[in-house]
């Protein structure tokens, strides 16, 4: 395999390590928005959120892969067998569960007068929770997104145990073919440490300055 | 006469312009109670920290009896330990019972044994009359009597003079007696005292010496009645009318 | 549903005990390895405080996977010093909870630092002894909860040293659904195996935190 196509290799790598994390961190979004609000204004809920909560936080995304992938992907063919989507599917499901807790940490960190305020102003319950709660809780909780992102970038790296073609998986091969132990590896390593130090950042810094703009 | 305290010109700067300390020589001796005063943001704080060696004067001399601080060789932690200092926002050691508190800097600094310094520190808080609260915490304390177990900590360690930042100016005001009370015997006992602070009828009635501290400077120093009845400089005497208008207010409400 | 998994119970035994040790030699070391690191960043000055950014940079920005690679097979090409799995796991595992947990100590160490460093002076401590009598036993108490993510995060990550030849538990379910077919079965049983591990572990340290909680020093969950 020659430079040109280690480097192509590498860049497809690096397209699908992207993918996985994007849309684990979109799905993470769908699930565990609604999730954190339902945990806080509707206590019969508790338990289930709690358990969902419990299971992610509680079993190794590789065990769920391998689970998935080869476990339930011998009776489901259809969307396990499906390396991409099983590792999004995992990883989507993990990032709910962490992205419930950080969005009730905003929440809270809201506080009861913002909902109170909706409240007497005539919004219904859903209304106040997507006009008023909703952005705000967004802006609070950039940092902890921020870290959800990077952590999602770096676990995308399990999926190497079920063959996707991500950045893991492409250097991996580079080495089976130029039997170089070193390059392959430190480039991967570099390549990770590029993707989640500047966007961690930058949605750091982004969140701080419109949380001083609304002198929050 | 034994010179407790002295300083010698000095100087303390905050980038880029705010002088804290200009050119400030000033000496307290033993058994004195000296009293700073004035309005805030003139530096009396900083001053205070200066001579405790808390924050390094930028130029100038600070001594504690014949021992210079200032000289780059010296301990500065054994000369700490023999000065007394009390913050205004008391900074108690949260992790640590009152007792605890007390105890630290003479199990660790003193290096007394524990029964020993069990005995001071329990004899310290008594002085402060926080004996019964010895094994509460921090948290669990008023402010006056968490200022009460920062002075005991001051005293504990037999200090030759006790340094005082506003020690009532961050509590509420019924609990600012409880402090004077324990001030107050502490000056009947003949402790040395530098004390920065604005509770002025207590300083009319304890203090041999008030200075009168502004923009960095020291601007006027006399006896209590000086200030109460002709302060010689302008600045002084402002200050004190604004300050008799305000208590009068106060007290009529 | 689960008989067949009989015969394999020493064999899920002994990878449960390398997950087990190689998850509380990393968290502890880690712990040892972050408090030194911290104080290092807030004292050593610009020579050590970059050292010790690259340093974390390395091991919070790239995967576990990428990590136990380099230790495992680059490394010891470079240096041309053996290593076996087992070796790699435990040191990779505590470098990279080292860089976690430092920042996490600074963080507590921070909140309490500034006034009561200045009280620790002013009894006439030295900075070493305030660090160590005063500002540490606070800071710690304050870190305890991003310890225990830090935990769960921990141990997930061990089930990657199965990519190394090490046999942990995920190893040895890898071993066994290969041997049976029953894979979906397996993985449900040490998924299972994890679950109970984690939980338990984090109960014990709630308890653990209630009976060291000081009034005063306590953090809104």
């Amino acid at each position: 395999m020659d430079l040109v196509q280690q480097l192509l290799l590498m860049l497809g790598g690096v397209v699908e390590t992207l993918a996985i994390s994007i849309f684990s961190l979109l799905l993470g979004l769908l699930i565990g928005l609604p999730l954190s609000f339902v945990k806080v204004y509707e206590k019969g809920f508790r338990f289930f959120v709690d358990g969902f909560e419990r299971i992610f936080r509680g079993i190794p995304e590789i065990v769920l892969m391998l689970m998935f992938y080869f476990g339930l992907g011998m009776y489901f063919q259809f969307p396990f067998k499906n390396a991409f989507f099983t590792a999004f599917f995992v990883l989507g499901l993990r990032s709910a569960a962490n992205q419930s807790q950080i969005f009730r940490g905003a929440i809270r960190g809201i506080g009861e007068e913002q909902m109170l305020a909706a409240r007497s102003l005539g919004l219904s319950r859903l209304r106040s929770i997507t006009s008023v709660m909703v952005p705000q809780v967004f802006i609070f909780s950039t940092p902890g997104l921020g870290s959800e992102y990077a952590l999602l970038v770096k676990d995308s790296s399990y999926a190497f145990v079920i063959g996707v073609l991500d950045i893991m998986k492409t250097t991996d091969m580079i080495r089976a073919a130029t039997y170089d132990f070193v390059t392959p590896y430190l480039a991967a390593a570099l390549l990770y440490i590029l993707l989640t130090f500047p966007i961690a950042t930058w949605l750091d810094t982004w969140g701080s300055r419109r949380k001083k703009k609304l002198g929050l | 006469m034994n010179t407790v305290m002295e300083c010698k010109h000095l100087w303390k700067t905050y980038e880029p312009h705010l002088v804290a300390v200009k050119d400030v020589s000033f000496r307290i001796n033993e058994g004195e109670i000296k009293l700073i005063f004035g309005p805030s943001g003139s530096g009396k704080s900083t001053f205070l920290r200066c001579m405790a060696m808390l924050t390094i004067p930028d130029k100038g001399d600070v001594f504690l009896r014949d021992e210079c601080l200032t000289k780059p060789e010296v301990d500065l932690n054994r000369a700490r330990a023999r000065i007394g200092f009390v913050f205004q926002h008391i900074y108690l050691f949260r992790h640590l019972s009152a007792l605890g508190n007390v105890e630290l800097a003479l199990r660790r600094v003193l290096k007394l044994s524990k029964e020993e310094s069990r005995e001071r520190a329990l004899r310290a808080l008594r002085e402060v009359k926080m004996e019964e609260w010895a094994h509460h915490y921090p948290a669990q304390l008023s402010g006056g009597q968490q200022q009460r177990v920062g002075i005991a900590r001051a005293l504990a360690r037999n200090p030759d003079i006790i340094l005082l930042d506003e020690p009532t100016s961050a509590l509420d005001p019924e609990l600012t007696g409880e402090v004077i009370d324990t001030l107050r015997d502490l000056a009947k006992k003949g402790t040395t005292m530098l004390i920065v602070s604005h509770e002025m009828p207590f300083a009319r009635e304890i203090a041999d010496e008030m200075i009168f501290y502004d923009e960095g400077a020291i601007v006027e120093t006399g006896p209590p009645e000086q200030f109460f009845t002709s302060p010689q400089s302008e600045r002084a005497q402002k200050f004190m009318t604004r300050l008799i208008k305000k208590t009068k207010r106060e007290q009529d409400v | 549903m689960f008989e067949f998994i009989i015969e394999y119970l020493p064999l899920i035994l002994d990878g449960l005990i390398l997950t087990i040790e190689v998850t509380l030699v990393g968290i502890f070391a880690g712990l040892a390895l972050g408090t030194i690191l911290a104080i290092g960043d807030m004292y050593g000055g610009k020579a050590v405080s970059t050292a010790i950014r690259v340093y974390v940079e390395f091991f919070r920005g790239s995967p576990i996977i990428v990590q136990l690679f380099i230790f495992q097979y680059a490394l010891p090409t470079l240096t041309h010093i053996p290593v076996n799995p087992y070796v790699t796991g435990f040191s990779v595992f505590a470098l990279n909870s080292g860089a976690y947990q430092k920042g996490y100590v600074k963080g507590a160490m921070e909140t309490v630092f500034q006034d009561q460093m200045m009280a620790g002076l002013s009894t006439g401590m030295s900075k070493l002894q305030t660090i160590f009598y005063v500002i540490l036993p606070q800071a710690l108490r304050i870190v305890i909860p991003a310890w225990s993510n830090e935990f769960c995060s921990l141990t997930k990550s061990t089930a990657a040293l199965g990519l190394i030849g090490a046999m942990d538990l995920t190893g040895v379910g890898k071993t066994i659904a290969g041997q049976t077919y029953r894979v979906l079965e397996t993985w449900a049983f040490v998924a299972i195996i994890y679950l109970i591990w984690i939980t338990a572990f984090t109960k014990i340290a709630d308890i653990v935190y209630e009976k060291k909680k000081i009034p005063g020093i306590e953090i809104s969950a």
